[in-house]
């Protein structure tokens, strides 16, 4: 069996047919959020980063580094809803917001500063950030979240 | 919008290993991802155009280093679009035929 490597910078891309307000709207208000996001209700200000659970638990809960509407987010990652994850480092998440032709944009996640935290570098990569950012162009292309 | 990108990308060898030596171990520069190859730079840049074109591959700067990051998304999206719809379909058959023998049985 060959072990991955936990990669302490992850990148994930997508195309997505929508505007850099839409793309920006919908990773930074709960309604939009609650139904890509694992059902996260996710609020972002200039201020702060807030992740609440279906039941209010508190997911995430952490400092806003850049706030650039409608292009760029950066925000630090702590992974508050398992014990264990939330009991390592500190990560980063920035997004990237980049109009391209034919009314597409590319919407890049760039996850990185993993190193003190590598059961959250596990968990989020493979079918974590894929999950929720293929969830995130079915919603805006079709209005629809995935089924599931 | 690209899946024939994708499929392109996917459809040889040479790309195949890079992305699984990417997948080992992510953000790599070229000179890396060469020294794995009985190939010129110009051949293994050729391949590594092609699946950025298909955005399975995502460079970033870091300082002086170009850095090549394996990106899964569009993977996932050709997996929701093309296996996921026909592979259900053959468990709900199946399940259609379990329904109708244990009726009749």
């Amino acid at each position: 069996m060959t072990t991955m490597t936990q990669n302490v910078t992850q990148v994930y891309q997508v195309f997505i047919r929508a505007t850099p307000e839409q793309i920006w709207e919908a990773i930074t208000t709960p309604e939009f959020t609650a139904r890509y996001f694992h059902g996260a209700r996710i609020t972002v200000t200039k201020d702060h980063y807030i992740s609440l659970g279906p039941d209010d638990a508190v997911w995430g809960a952490d400092s806003v580094l850049e706030f650039d509407p409608p292009r760029k987010l950066v925000h630090g990652w702590l992974s508050r809803y398992d014990e264990e994850m939330a009991a390592e480092e500190m990560s980063r998440v920035t997004w990237e917001i980049d109009p391209q032709d034919g009314g597409y944009c590319s919407l890049t996640v760039v996850h990185d500063q993993l190193e003190g935290a590598p059961k959250t570098a596990a968990s989020v990569a493979g079918p974590g950030w894929m999950f929720v950012l293929s969830g995130l162009k079915t919603l805006l292309e079709t209005g629809a979240p995935l089924a599931g | 919008m690209d899946d024939d990108r994708v499929f392109k990308a996917l459809a040889d060898p040479t790309r195949r290993y890079l992305l699984d030596r990417l997948y080992e171990r992510d953000g790599r520069t070229l000179t890396e991802l060469e020294s794995a190859l009985e190939m010129t730079r110009f051949g293994v840049m050729k391949h590594l155009k092609v699946l950025e074109d298909a955005g399975l591959v995502v460079t970033r700067r870091s300082g002086r280093e170009k850095l090549h990051f394996l990106n899964p998304v569009p993977i996932r999206l050709i997996h929701n679009r093309w296996i996921d719809k026909y592979t259900e379909r053959q468990i709900s058959a199946l399940a259609d035929l379990k329904t109708t023998l244990e009726e009749t049985g």
